[in-house]
């Protein structure tokens, strides 16, 4: 088990290095620069600019000097907000982010695995064709067009709640609404299919024909192993709820980190750029990572380092 | 119909006229027709007969197990004199494994997989006896040891994919006497092992039998296996009762058509000789359309003019005196006015087989 942990951490860093590597050379591959713009710059501060931030620097070496910044965790000065850290930027922004992320999540997890389960129970009947009604349209509508429209009727006509910013709770409804409606309707409509597929299985039969209560057959015969595929996807869902949207961010004027990401690439903000990429890499590692071992729990067929021995 | 002399006592399931269909999109299945028989305590009774010809059905409908389309129309399953057809839900379930258990058919799919086998036998436990989980667990290992698992306490914390066919079959049996049955149902329980698993599995079932003294229903489509273990035999086909007995009555004297066709397709291997095996030729029928006549008919070489037309009655000991004692055949040949055949319905049979 702990040789299985340390392989897999070891695993983890090979493949951050990869990415920083290919990123690092992808960005420096692309014309331009973060001190190119359609102002015209005096050359010699154009010169001074790059010898401030090394960009005159052999680009080998410029890698090994960001590698080094890596080895100690410090991601480097942003290159367009002079005076602030990539590291603030992070430091700034993922609350933010963060706080409506866990929100989002919780509903989608909280609402969306339940209106599956219900939806599973009462199939074909009209519980099910609502839920599944709106689960099509949540899959089918974009977050910028759920986002907008509810901005419009809510906060602009309804004046309900505010337009933008997260000064009391009800700031966070709109963009947490935005943010998992999506994932609240893939989630439902997942969970309605992988109930009905175990409720049919052979070992529910068997539990029914033990004489369990239907709740416990349901429960600790059917839940569990419906869960295996909804605990997959969660684990990107989670990276990408937790690590923001940009549209999302954008429309809601949050200050979170979703928008850095998308600014720095038209900015050339190398550092940026850098940074948040090694940052939701990690993200989605670490929660792939607790999802398998979430699987470990719930499957005992799944075996330990199997694949990589 | 099939009461029978040598039984004394009461039976311990009496089903009487039970009729099952499935509703679909492509209309109602009847899967089971009127299906009438008797358990006796103590007693093995096989039901055979091909897939599809409702044999399954039936017990699922007895314990009420249908999947959510299946719903039992008519009939009754009187065991110790409950009807189980209208028996509250919570009833039914305190008889469940408790009572009557189940096996099924294929042990790798029917113990769930991520739950070990301790815990699916110990919560079948705890849901019929007030004891706590340590008693339970020791209960547990009293059953592996009786179903002869080997080092049964450690097994108790294995899961079913540690287990291979055979003893997961066993963990089956285990948990299916749990409760101290008095009706064991085996749905085809040797049927997804290999032929060396399933002679022993049988063999501990009917060993299990005798020293429990429980009464068992024994699905099967093997005769072979019928013929090993059973008292007596229930053979079925389109969803009805076509032939029924004790076994060496059937196996000596069958006097249905498709029984005779049944036991001519098991290769005779002590025989020496190079014969041919004679199959049934033809398909079961559709049950969305089943005949109006007797469902054999298009298959039987003996059919008349009044088979496709009307089901023929059961026929017992006393309607004609070519049936045994506790015998019963479902054919026109058995009427009064009926054609002489002589295998079928002639008093004496000698060159029949």
């Amino acid at each position: 088990m702990i040789g299985y942990i340390i392989r897999r951490l070891l695993m983890m860093i090979v493949t951050l290095f990869a990415i920083i590597t290919l990123t690092f050379f992808l960005m420096h591959a692309v014309p331009g620069g973060p001190f190119t713009s359609e102002k015209q710059v005096l050359p010699e501060i154009q010169a001074a600019l790059d010898a401030k931030y090394h960009l005159n620097d052999p680009i080998w070496l410029q890698y090994f000097n960001y590698l080094k910044g890596i080895a100690v965790l410090d991601l480097g000065p942003s290159f367009k907000y002079p005076g602030l850290t990539v590291n603030e930027m992070i430091v700034e922004g993922l609350p933010v982010t963060m706080k409506t992320g866990v929100l989002a999540l919780l509903c989608v997890v909280a609402l969306g695995v339940p209106l599956g389960i219900v939806a599973a129970l009462f199939r074909n009947k009209w519980p099910d064709t609502l839920v599944m009604v709106f689960a099509t349209i949540g899959v089918a509508i974009p977050s910028y067009v759920v986002a907008t429209v509810t901005l419009y009727i809510f906060a602009l006509r309804l004046g309900w709640v505010p337009t933008f910013g997260l000064d009391d709770w009800r700031g966070f409804i709109l963009p947490v609404l935005a943010l998992s409606g999506f994932w609240l309707a893939f989630i439902a409509r997942l969970s309605r299919s992988s109930l009905l597929e175990t409720l049919n299985e052979d070992y529910m039969t068997t539990a029914k024909a033990k004489g369990l209560h239907p709740m416990q057959v349901l429960f600790k015969h059917g839940l569990r192993n419906s869960l295996i595929p909804i605990v997959t996807v969660l684990g990107p869902v989670v990276a990408n709820l937790l690590t923001g949207s940009f549209v999302i961010e954008q429309i809601f004027a949050l200050p979170g980190i979703g928008r850095h990401f998308v600014l720095s690439i038209t900015n050339r903000d190398y550092t940026t750029i850098m940074g948040i990429t090694i940052f939701y890499a990690a993200f989605l590692m670490v929660m792939i990572f607790i999802v398998d071992m979430i699987y470990l729990a719930l499957d005992p067929r799944i075996k330990l380092g199997k694949a990589s021995s | 119909m099939t009461i029978t002399a040598a039984h004394t006592s009461e039976p311990i399931l009496s089903v009487k006229n039970l009729s099952t269909s499935f509703f679909s999109d492509r209309g109602e299945v009847k899967a089971v027709r009127g299906v009438s028989f008797d358990v006796y305590p103590g007693e093995i009774l096989g039901i055979v007969g091909e897939s599809g010809s409702g044999k399954s059905i039936t017990c699922m409908s007895v314990l009420r197990l249908l999947k959510a389309n299946g719903r039992v129309l008519d009939g009754s399953a009187v065991f110790e004199g409950k009807d189980l057809t209208t028996l509250p839900s919570r009833q039914m379930r305190a008889l469940r494994g408790n009572d009557i258990s189940m096996i099924f058919q294929d042990p790798m799919t029917s113990l769930n997989p991520t739950l070990t086998v301790g815990e699916q036998i110990i919560e079948t436990i705890r849901a019929h006896r007030q004891v706590s989980r340590a008693d339970a667990a020791k209960r547990a290992i009293e059953l592996f040891d009786l179903v002869k698992i080997p080092s049964p306490s450690k097994r108790l914390k294995s899961y079913p994919h540690e287990f291979s066919g055979g003893m997961r079959q066993r963990v089956m049996i285990a948990m299916a006497l749990s409760c101290d049955p008095k009706l064991l149902v085996a749905d085809e329980p040797t049927t997804a092992l290999d032929v060396t698993i399933q002679r022993q599995v049988l063999q501990l079932l009917k060993e299990l039998q005798s020293r429990l003294g429980m009464a068992v229903i024994l699905i099967t489509h093997d005769l072979g296996v019928i013929a090993e273990v059973t008292d007596r035999i229930l053979v079925m086909y389109g969803g009805m009762v076509m032939e029924t007995g004790r076994v060496a009555d059937l196996f000596e004297s069958p006097r249905h058509p498709y029984t005779q066709g049944l036991l001519k397709s098991i290769p005779d291997l002590s025989s020496g000789e190079h014969q041919r095996l004679s199959p049934i030729p033809g398909s079961p029928p559709d049950m969305l359309h089943p005949p109006a006549g007797c469902p054999f008919a298009p298959r039987c070489t003996h059919a008349m003019g009044i088979c496709t037309e009307a089901v023929p009655q059961l026929y017992c000991a006393g309607d004609t005196p070519v049936l045994r004692a506790g015998q019963a055949a479902r054919c026109w040949l058995h009427h009064a006015d009926a054609p002489e055949v002589p295998e079928v319905n002639a008093r004496e049979h000698e060159g029949a087989a």
